[in-house]
Parts: C-alpha cells; structure tokens; sequence
C-alpha cells in the first residue's frame, strides 16, 4: 500500500460514514421529519434537537439525514443508470466502431453540447418536478460522459493482443467484451462515477432549490436551503448545517475522485514549481569576487560535484569534474547519455533541475572586465547578468528550446534587450544581421515567423543565433546536432567552426556524445563516464592514442568510412544509484583486475597535458 | 488564421443546428403526448378538449418533418413562438433578458480570469509550499460549494450581516450607473467564485507544466528579468489550456447564472427560465433553452478564436 492508496482512506471513510447515515435512517432513533411544533419555531440546538428547529418547529437534523437519503439516492441513483447505459454504449460504439460507434458514442455526445442545468430543466418542464423526473433528467445528462470513457478506454483494450487473439478464436464479441473489456475499464469508470454523484449533487440540489427538483414533504437539501432563505435573519444557522451538508457530501466526493485519479495516473503527483522564480529565494552562498591570482583561462573548472536531493541523503550525480577552457579554444566533452555531460554544462550556466544541486568544487570564469568570479556560487540574480552575455548556451532541441507562441525576432530580440538598451530600429537591424550570420536563408522575412514554420537546421540557427546574441566569451552547446539528419548536421558544426573562426576568444563547450563530431570540431577532449571524467587532453593524441579503456571502446564503436557497424560496448552506464565499487567502468571493462574493483582510480598524468583515470592505463594502451 | 476563423464559424454553425434538432427531436421522444404532459398536474388527467386546443396551437397535428421545418424556419426567422401565459412573442422577453445576463456572465469571468491566473501561477511557482497547499484548499472547497450555497451565503453575510452591499434587484445602468454595479457586484462575484476555483487550478497544472518545458530555461539562459520570463514565456504559454477550460466550464457558468439570477432577483433570462419552467411555458422555454445554447456555442466560439490568436499553432491544426 504507497501513499496514494493510503490517501484514499480518508474520503473513502467519509462516503462510507454518509452512505451508512442515510442508508440507515429509517431504522436510527430520529425524530420525526414531518412532526411540526410551532411554538418551538427556530429553536436553537438543545439536547432533544441537536442541531435545532426549523420555521416549523421540525428538527433539523433528522431532516438533514432525511434530506441527504432522497439527495443521495437521486445522486447515486442518476449515476448508476447513466453508467450502465453509457457503459454500454461505450463498449458498442468502442468495439465495433463504424456506424455503431456514430449511433451511440456520437449521438449522445450531442448533449455534451448543452449546458447542463438547462437540459435538466427541459426535462423538467416537460415531465414536471419531482424524484424520478429528476433521475431521468440527470441520466440523461450524465449518460455522454461515461460513453466517453468507455469508448476510450475500450479502444485501447480492444487492441490489446489477447483481445486480438480472442477475436481470431471465434468468441462472441458479447462474451469478450465481458471477460476482457469491462474489468480493465473498471477503474476509470470509478473515477468517472464519484465524480459525477458530486455534480449530481449539484445540480439535484439547485433544481430543489429554485422548487423545481424534490416536491416538498420530503425534505431535502436544496429544499432545505431554500426554506432557510426566508429565515435567515432570525435563525442563520438553518441555512448553515444544510449548506454544510451539502458543501461538505460534495467536497468529499470530489476529494474520492481525485485521490482515486491519483492512485490510477501516479504521474500526476511530481511536485515541481521553481524556486528560481520565488522572489525571497534562500541565498544559499554568498556572493564573492575570487581575489586570488589565476590562470590566464577563460574557465577553470575543478573539483565539481553535482548531487541530487538538496539535504540528507543525496545521490551524486557528477562527482569531481575539472577541466578548462582557453580564450578561443574548443573544449569538447564526450560520453554516453548518464554520464553526466549535460548536466556538467547545465551547472555551468546555473540551470541546474530544482532538485540538483553543485556541492563540490568550483568554476573560475574570467569575465570581460577581467574579474574571476565562481559560477558554482552565484545565486540567480547574480547568474542573470552573466547568462548570454558572458556565458551563452544552445540547446539540443531547437524545436523545444524555442517559445512557440513568439516569433523568431522577439525571441533573438529579447536576448539583446536582456542586456542592452538599443532603440527598435537598431535592434531590428542587430537581429537581421545576426540570422544572417547563423546563415538563415532570407532573414528579413524570418524575424517574423514562429519556429514552428521553419525548419529542423534553421531553428537550431536560429537557436545558435539567440545564443552569440551579445557575443558571449563562452559558449556551451549542448549536443546541437543530435537531433539533426546527418547533412544539416554538418553545416551546423560548419556553423560553429565560421563562428569560432569569426570571433576572437571565444571559448566553446561542446557536448556530445558522437566522437565523429569531436574530432571535426573540437581542439581538446574531456572523456565522461558515469559521472566522472575518465580521460582528458588534445584531440589529435586521445584519438591516436587513448589511455583509457573506455576511450578506447567508444573510438572503437565509430562507423568508420562506409560502415555502418557500430562495435558497441557490452553493458551499460550503471545508474548514479547503484555505482560499483573501484573503477566505475570495471564492469564493463575487458581489462579489469581484482584491483581495479577495490579502489577507484585517482586521476594520472602519462604526459603533461593528458590525464586518465585507469590503474592499468600503462598496459593497456 | 482568416481560414481557421471562418472553419470555426462553420462548425459553430452546425453546432448550433445540433441544438436546435436536438431540442426538437428531445421534446417528441419523451415518451407520451407532450401537450397531456404539459398540462397534467400530478396524478389529475387532463381535460381532452384542452389537450386538443394545445395540440392544435403546439402544431403537434402536423405531420413530424412539417413541424421540424416549421421549428428551424422559427429560429431562423427569430419566431419563437408566443408565451402560453401572456401570448407575447417569446422573443422579446429573450432581447431585453439576454444582455442582462450575459453581463454576468462575462462580469464573472473576468473576476474569476483576472485573480485566477495570477493566485494559480503563484502556487504553482511555489508548488508544494504551505501557501500552495492552502490555495488548493480553497479551491477545492469553492469546487463544492454550489452556486446557490454561496450566492444565499454571500447575502447573508454582506447584505444582511455587513449592510455593505444591497441583497439583489437590479436598476438599469442607464437610470443609475453606481447603482446597477452595485448590485452586480454580489451576483457576478457569486458566479465567479467556482470558476475562480476551476481557473485558478488549472493555471497551477498548467504553470507548473510550462516551467518545465525547455523553452523557459532557454528564457533564463538569455538573461531576460523574471518578471518578463513569467509574463512573455510563461504565464503567456500557459494561458492557452485555461482558456480552453474556460470553453468547457461555459456551460457551468451559465447553469449557474440560472440559480444566481434567482437568488439575486436579478432579472435576465436565466432567472426567466426558471419562472418558465416553473409555469411549464413550453414555447418560452424552448426558446431561452435554444438561446443559451446557442450563446453557449457562440463564447465557445469566441474563446476559440482568443486562443488561436495567443497559439499560432493552432490555426494549423484541423480535425
Ligand atoms: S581501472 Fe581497471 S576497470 Fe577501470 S578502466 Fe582501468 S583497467 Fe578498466
């Protein structure tokens, strides 16, 4: 039993409490419904009338139980018969599709057409008021809604393989819809049906309340509310319990359905939200400049650590990455999808899930005034100032890094206004160049369309071009090709390579996990395996001569010239949850020694600017 | 977008035509006589000769297609026929009822719009937190709360408990402008409240799945204020399926104008409806039903039309 499940509990008591109630009033020591005693009219409450009199000296709270059984059994009366008819229905029209399915699933969609209440008054005025007119009218109502569940749900059954199956065996389509079909429907229909005894609720007591549902004697809650109208001056707490009664059956059954909604569909329970947005956000770390002398590169990442969960038990996702970035170089940083690139570069930039969060290490950035400042501890106003106009990103997928509903320009357009103040005309004219520069084909016109209108390698120019907006010192590209056919994907790395060449010093972080790319663009290599670095250095000598295993079998997995056979590696990436002990890739590894499962490899350098992270990198490359 | 609108209006058309067969085709398939129906009270039959003279004024002795071509040439020629307690032509009842009520209406759905989408996008940034939880509370209560609940509630409480605000009634805007909003106040306010309820949740789910979608981080990667993240990526993305919402619960906002004119004496054509009803005037009605309906189909069509022009996808997609 989770937590969903245990949710349940709760408003299932209550309805069970309430059904029990009314079910059981005939036989409970209540006064009489009808019994009137004028010369106690709007009596409070006192030990003979708990919840007191009403104007005609009745007592208000066998009334009140009196009034939830013809409430209820109108209600669950109502939504028992629409759920058999549109069960049926549903089943009919899901099953056999066709003309069946426009005779029944369609046809009585048309109500769907009409507001509710109305429906319901038609019927009334035409079979007067009264229960069963009432019944008929909101089975009527109701009825749509079920089909549609049924329909749906019935459709997806219906492909199932064992329908299928059954189909071909020659059952009667009668008998499989009644082994197969209706119990895997049962659940959506449960939600269907709390939520629609709640709005037969409502509008049961609406109609009672305007005297056009339940005819008085027989009491009810609508009627009830009504009659208290008249009284509320002297006596408020008649309209009270009822109105509690009511609000608090409904609220209940309302609060069933969800729950069920919840057990049935768990996704819909992921919290979410963005503390980034919230105004009085916890500084987390102070803001400071880095005084101490450094190097002459643009970025100096050491030691980083990402971490899942903010407190207590976290999991580590990324666990002690360095490297850097020199003015004008490109820094590529490879590896399989979990071994922690993306969110390496994410951190970079701050954009780090909620849920993450750097614990470790740091990320020298030298900015255009020449200060260093630590990304790892900027808070997000501080990040603001330096995102696109120091330290600029493009995403992997243009389609969805772009806003749909903003046309191109506004979204280049915005990125520039970001930082700087530049009149409509100029920034016009800034944007037009810009997609000239990204190489967009006709960009006078294309300010103005939305990206749904371009195309897959334009919108990733387009994306690129967001990006060197405000010529930026770094740039990270996080797998900007990947999602891109082959020949689009070239000339978005040619791309790249007219940009690097075009702008002076500008850093660029490539993140990829094709070593194709990585020798066509970058000039030096970060190798990353489940959440460390595992090899680094210039890419001409880890490509001639790699000194790590892994290295060595991603190289060995790329197509080369025609064929297309990939040597893939056995196995897979292990998940931050359950690392091995020692050498993260010894599972994988064909080298591996009992050593290399006891300790993890610190990092070794087998010449100035190479580093791996294997015991055995002497004998096995 | 031209395009789109016009295939909209079409559908809207034959939406319109959906209503008005349908009411026809729903008073001819209750089973019995209609005109007996209508003039049986309980368990007394009704006089034969009466029947008759109903039969005959109904136009039930046509044959069945003559009848449903009378009934449409009726609505398109806005002859609804006359009242069965007054004789006038229902018609022009509808003409000084509707505006009255649809000023509720979209009094309503502005409240409800304008601090649903802000109280929504709030606990959805601060998702989980003990504000967004008392947010979803009350939302949750309004949802249960029915109309009638409130609207009698709300009386008791500003009119009678308060002395702040009048109980109901209604004055023309032209005779006393402060008046008539008066005493719009607690009525629209009434018929808000549950779609503040519906609006201000969606928003929430709706907010909350927008933040997550790759284009606000493109947003923050820019460097842009939030402020401008909020409104231009995400509360501006976010607003499409609201509105889409605000469609569907037409029909409640409108099913709750009939109990809320009621409780207010507010005189539109809703609280009209009920009067008819309760008179059994079948030919007023059939009309204020076909009204709505058609007013019903006719916002739904308005909204539509909004929410291609806040998605410029949309006017791409036809079904
Ligand atoms: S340390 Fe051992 S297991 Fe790890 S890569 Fe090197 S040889 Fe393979």
């Amino acid at each position: 039993m989770n937590k969903a499940h245990r949710k349940l509990i709760l408003p299932g008591v209550i309805v069970f409490f309430i059904t029990a109630l009314v079910f059981l009033a005939p036989i409970l020591p209540l006064a009489d419904v009808r019994e009137m005693s004028i010369p106690s009219r709007f009596a409070g409450p006192s030990a003979s009338h708990w919840l007191g009199q009403d104007e005609f000296g009745r007592d208000v709270l066998a009334r009140l139980i009196w009034g939830g059984r013809a409430s209820l059994f109108i209600a669950v009366g109502s939504a028992l018969a629409a759920a058999v008819i549109g069960t049926a229905l549903g089943l009919l029209g899901g099953f056999f599709r066709g003309v069946v399915e426009v005779l029944t699933v369609r046809a009585s969609e048309v109500i769907l057409c009409l507001p509710l209440l109305l429906l319901a008054l038609l019927v009334v005025a035409i079979l007067g008021a009264g229960t069963w007119p009432l019944i008929i009218a909101l089975t009527i109502l109701y009825t749509p809604n079920y089909a549609r569940v049924v329909y749906s749900a019935t459709l997806q059954v219906r492909s199932l393989d064992y329908v299928t199956a059954q189909t071909a065996m020659g059952a009667h389509p009668m008998q499989i819809l009644a082994r197969t079909v209706l119990p895997n429907i049962m659940p959506p229909l449960l939600v269907q049906m709390s939520l629609v005894i709640a709005s037969a609720l409502v509008i049961e007591s609406g109609l009672s309340f305007l005297g056009l549902g339940v005819v008085p004697p027989t009491p009810s809650w609508g009627l009830m509310i009504r009659a208290a109208r008249g009284a509320m001056e002297q006596q408020p707490l008649l309209l009270i319990w009822p109105s509690l009664a009511l609000a608090g059956t409904i609220f209940t059954f309302n609060l069933l359905c969800d729950r069920l909604q919840s057990v049935l569909d768990p996704r819909g329970i992921t919290g979410g939200g963005a503390f980034w947005l919230r105004k009085n956000q916890r500084k987390t770390v102070e803001n400071e400049r880095v005084a101490e002398p450094s190097t002459d590169a643009l970025l100096l990442v050491e030691d980083l650590s990402i971490v899942l969960g903010r407190e207590g038990r976290d999991t580590e996702l990324v666990r002690g990455v360095s490297f850097k970035v020199m003015p004008g170089e490109t820094r590529a940083i490879v590896g399989e999808s979990g071994s922690g690139k993306t969110l390496s570069g994410l951190a970079l930039n701050g954009l780090l899930p909620d849920v993450l969060s750097i614990n470790g290490g740091r990320a020298l950035f030298s900015t255009r005034e020449g200060a260093q400042v630590d990304l790892t501890r900027l808070d997000e106003d501080a990040f603001r100032s330096l995102r696109g106009r120091e330290v600029s990103m493009v995403f992997q997928d243009a389609a969805a890094a772009l806003n749909p509903v903003l046309r191109i320009g506004e979204q280049v357009g915005e990125a520039i206004r970001a930082h700087k103040e530049i009149d409509d005309a100029a920034l016009d004219e800034r944007i037009i160049s810009l997609l000239r520069q990204v190489g967009l084909p006709d960009p006078e016109r294309r300010v103005r369309s939305y990206p749904h209108e371009l195309s897959g390698g334009q919108r990733q120019r387009a994306m690129i071009a967001v990006a060197v907006a405000n010529e930026p010192r770094l740039l990270i590209a996080d797998e900007p090709t990947t999602a891109l056919d082959p020949t689009i994907q070239a000339q978005i790395l040619d791309l790249f390579k007219t940009l690097m060449a075009d702008t002076s010093g500008m850093g660029l972080i490539f993140v990829t996990h094709d070593l194709a790319v990585v020798s066509e663009i970058a000039d030096r290599v970060t190798v990353m395996y489940a959440g460390e670095v595992v090899e680094e250095g210039p890419v001409a000598d880890v490509f001639e001569r790699p000194r790590h295993p892994y290295t060595a079998a991603l190289i060995a997995s790329v197509p080369e010239g025609d064929a297309d056979r990939l040597i893939a590696i056995p196995g897979t990436v292990p998940t931050p949850k359950d690392l091995p002990p020692g050498c993260r890739f010894a599972p994988r590894c064909a080298h591996a020694i009992d050593a290399c499962t006891t300790h993890s490899p610190e990092a070794e350098h087998p010449s100035l600017d190479r580093r791996t992270r294997c015991i055995r990198w002497k004998d096995v490359t | 977008m031209l395009r789109y609108i016009a295939y909209r209006c079409v559908v809207a058309l034959f939406l319109v035509w959906v209503v008005v067969t349908s009411v026809f085709l729903l008073l001819h398939l209750i089973p019995g006589d209609p005109a007996e129906l209508l003039l049986s009270q309980g368990s007394i039959a009704a006089d034969p000769a009466a029947v008759e003279a109903l039969r005959e004024r109904m136009g039930l002795n046509e044959p069945l297609w003559q009848q449903y071509l009378d009934h449409l040439g009726g609505v398109l020629t806005g002859d609804l026929g006359a009242s069965f307690r007054d004789g006038a032509p229902v018609i022009e009842q509808i003409a000084t009822r509707l505006p009255r009520t649809l000023e509720v209406i979209v009094a309503a759905a502005l409240i409800a719009t304008s601090i649903g989408v802000p109280l929504g996008t709030y606990a959805a940034i601060h998702a989980n937190s003990f504000a967004d939880n008392v947010i979803s509370f009350f939302a949750s209560a309004a949802l249960s709360t029915p109309v009638f609940v409130v609207g009698t509630v709300v009386i008791l409480i500003f009119a009678q408990q308060l002395r702040i605000l009048p109980a109901g009634g209604f004055v023309p805007f032209s005779e006393d402008p402060l008046g008539h909003i008066q005493l719009l106040l607690l009525p629209a306010g009434t018929v808000a409240l549950s779609l503040l309820a519906v609006i201000t949740r969606m928003s929430r789910a709706s907010v909350l799945e927008v933040l997550q979608r790759d284009y606000v981080r493109t947003a923050r990667a820019k460097g842009i204020v939030r402020k401008r993240i909020l409104r231009r990526h995400v509360v501006r993305n976010a607003l499409i399926p609201v509105l889409t919402i605000l469609g569907l619960e037409m029909g409640t906002l409108i099913g709750g104008t009939v109990l809320v004119e009621f409780v207010f004496n507010w005189p539109g054509l809703s609280g009209y409806l009920v009067a008819a009803v309760d008179a059994r005037d079948y030919p007023e009605v059939v009309g204020i039903v076909m009204t709505i309906s058609i007013l019903f189909v006719f916002l739904n069509l308005v909204i539509d039309v909004i929410n291609a022009a806040l998605d410029p996808r949309i006017s791409l997609v036809r079904r």
